[in-house]
């Protein structure tokens, strides 16, 4: 499976309602041992009501500079929520589906 | 595209906050620059490649979360741009576990002609450049 | 002395980016036709560059990262291969468009038919860039191309009227002569002209090429507050010079020696040769700035290794594509086009590389991963977001007016 397979793809929830897009997908690095860097491990996806496209970053970052681009980009993405792997019942490339009852996360990275 | 169901506010917990690096790949991985271990460029992040489950396959209760496995580099880009998928004899890996580290750039701990995604880079190096006088001297 | 020799940076960038070829032509255009009407386009333009240049050399200074890496890296591949092909045919028809002005001042210094000269010129550019060090080649044409300041004493051995220069300038107002579409559309000409992408991809990528740290940031800033403004000084000379000489003579400039004929007039043979000189200069310093931009775009959207600071061996790909764009900008003058007149149809393809190029470099500037405590100040960010809506209004009106005015006709 690829990351682009995924990207833009609908989230429809148990019932099959639409939610929004795969506007992206959340990784950790845990610690391992043996290699130059940790394992990538899918932590889970965030869903935007709106739009795929998140290339500013404004929305889940701190970044409030400058002040007018970084107010538009966040209410574009208003809504934005991070679901976890143990929620997806599917990973399609038109359809991402989520279990009856999933839990919503905030999707903000906070450092 | 029917609109979608609004999530409310008051149903988004307060996210759990794993150990480690986090890194969304849109915002950290994708499309950044891919430097060597001497600090050559080498190529960009055209696309993640992940373990686990085939696209539209049902996913078990309980499965292990996918890893990244590679970075895909190479046709891919175009099929991003534009859509389809290239056949996956196409692609150029670089496997994860040549990677030692992900900041602004990606950086890898091998040369980059130890790796696939630079044949091109050789290709012309070797019948081009190299037939040019003064190709591999340092400009003065 | 070092910092010195730094500073050449910025006046090589000035005179390459402001004063290259189509900018020698589009000056003496607009002031033979709207006399100093339009200079303070030229001011609006200055202030834009200086802000945005300063930015991106803090960008590359700081992370390392040149301006189309950001690029590609924060719009995705579609906006950034949108961005990347408006602005690779913007290098490439300017590099057209230098190599046949290097040619046409030879032609104006020996007689000989500029034809015959294309291809030395593009045998002198090519070997510079295979094999000239980054910072000798700056240097060299950067000081050169000074003797561009021809244009400034011309301006005062005419003895104008400086008070009815300086009423045209302040009056704001279109020549009763001219349409305002016209005028505004020499205006966003103008201002395009002033802001070109090229002039950012080759300002942050020599402060890569070089090394700047963040101690260099200091320098890195007199070279764009010396070198920008004194770019501009020189247009409005140029304009003013026309302005003085050819509007009341009714002269309209359709060539190079029509921009010279006021310089000839106030100096004679001496003045001229000094402005063949620079002239040659700062065509060549620009075919040099614009072939290297396309390499530094290209190879900064691919990830490709890339600079002259490598062994052309070591950085092959960004060397084959910028042997391809000379060839290509040859094969293009070969047709017999007008060189003076590939440049001004670039306008168009500006008006999708502003906006694609100036947001992400701001966004970048702004964000602590890239940046640290070195993100920008409160009045940058207010200066820059007012410079993108003035680009957007630019971009969005540009190709409706070129239509409209039939490019300025």
């Amino acid at each position: 499976m690829n990351l682009n397979d995924i990207l833009g793809s609908d989230v429809v929830d148990g019932d099959g309602q639409r939610l929004g897009e795969v506007s992206d997908v959340r990784f950790a690095l845990d610690a391992g041992a043996g290699q130059l860097l940790s394992q990538g491990r899918f932590v889970g996806i965030v869903v935007s009501p709106r739009t795929a496209s998140s290339f500013l970053g404004y929305e889940r970052q701190e970044l409030s500079q400058p002040w007018p681009l970084a107010q538009l980009l966040r209410w574009w993405h208003r809504g934005s929520f991070l679901v976890l792997w143990e929620d997806i019942a599917v990973l399609g490339s038109r359809e991402v589906g989520l279990r009856p009852g999933f839990t919503a996360y905030d999707a903000r990275l906070t450092r | 595209m029917s609109k979608a169901k609004r999530v409310q506010p008051q149903e988004i917990h307060a996210a759990p906050y794993p150990a480690g690096k986090v890194l969304d790949a849109q915002l950290h991985l994708l499309d950044r620059q891919v430097l060597d271990v001497d600090g050559v460029p080498v190529t960009t992040v055209d696309d993640i490649e992940l373990s686990g489950p085939e696209p539209n396959e049902k996913i078990p209760k309980g499965a292990p979360a996918p890893q990244i496995t590679a970075l895909l580099t190479g046709p891919v880009l175009g099929t991003r741009i534009f859509g389809g998928r290239p056949p996956s004899s196409r692609l150029i890996r670089i496997p994860w576990k040549s990677v030692a580290g992900v900041d602004t750039v990606v950086t890898l701990g091998v040369r980059a002609d130890s790796l696939d995604a630079s044949w091109v880079e050789r290709w012309l190096r070797t019948h081009v450049i190299a037939r040019i006088p003064g190709g591999s001297h340092e400009p003065e | 002395m070092k910092r010195l020799l730094g500073v050449a940076l910025g006046i090589l960038t000035a005179i390459g980016g402001f004063v290259d070829i189509g900018d020698l032509v589009t000056n003496a255009v607009v002031g033979s036709r709207f006399g100093m009407s339009l200079a303070w386009v030229v001011l609006v333009g200055v202030v834009g560059i200086c802000l945005f240049a300063n930015m991106s050399g803090r960008v590359a200074a700081v992370s390392g990262r040149a301006t189309f890496e950001v690029i590609r890296e924060r719009l995705g591949p579609r906006a950034g291969l949108a961005n990347l092909g408006a602005s690779f045919l913007i290098n490439v028809m300017t590099v057209t468009a230098e190599i046949g002005g290097i040619a046409l001042a030879l032609q104006l210094a020996s007689g000989v038919s500029y034809m015959l000269w294309v291809p030395f010129a593009l045998l002198a550019v090519w070997l510079v860039v295979w094999r000239v060090k980054f910072s000798i080649m700056e240097n060299v044409t950067g000081l050169v191309g000074l003797s561009l300041v021809v244009f400034a004493v011309a301006l005062f051995l005419l003895k104008p009227d400086w008070g009815a220069l300086a009423g045209q300038a302040f009056a704001l107002s279109v020549p009763a002569q001219e349409g305002a579409g016209v005028y505004w559309y020499y205006a966003i000409a103008l201002f395009g002209a002033a802001m070109t992408p090229y002039e950012v991809f080759f300002f942050s990528s020599g402060a890569v090429e070089e090394g700047w740290k963040i101690k260099d940031l200091l320098q890195s800033r007199i070279n764009v507050l010396l070198g920008f403004p004194l770019g501009g000084f020189l247009s409005i000379a140029i304009a003013g010079c026309a302005a003085v000489v050819l509007l009341p003579a009714g002269i309209s400039v359709t060539s190079l020696s029509q921009v010279a004929l006021p310089v000839a007039q106030a100096g004679g043979q001496l003045a001229l040769a000094v402005l063949i000189l620079g002239v040659v200069a700062a065509t060549f310093g620009a075919a040099l700035e614009t072939t290297l931009s396309s390499g530094y775009t290209l190879a900064q959207f691919f990830g490709w290794s890339w600079g002259k600071f490598r062994r052309p061996a070591q950085a092959a790909r960004f060397h084959v594509s910028m042997i391809v764009v000379l060839l290509a900008g040859v094969a293009v003058l070969a047709t017999g086009v007008d060189p003076i007149l590939v440049t001004e149809y670039s306008v168009v393809f500006s008006a999708i590389a502003l906006p694609l190029t100036y947001l992400p470099i701001l966004v970048v500037a702004n964000d602590p991963q890239y940046m640290g405590k070195h993100v920008n100040g409160r009045a940058v960010n207010i200066a820059g977001v007012i410079y993108l809506f003035i680009i957007l209004v630019a971009s969005l009106a540009a190709i409706p007016l070129m239509i409209a005015t039939g490019a300025g006709a």
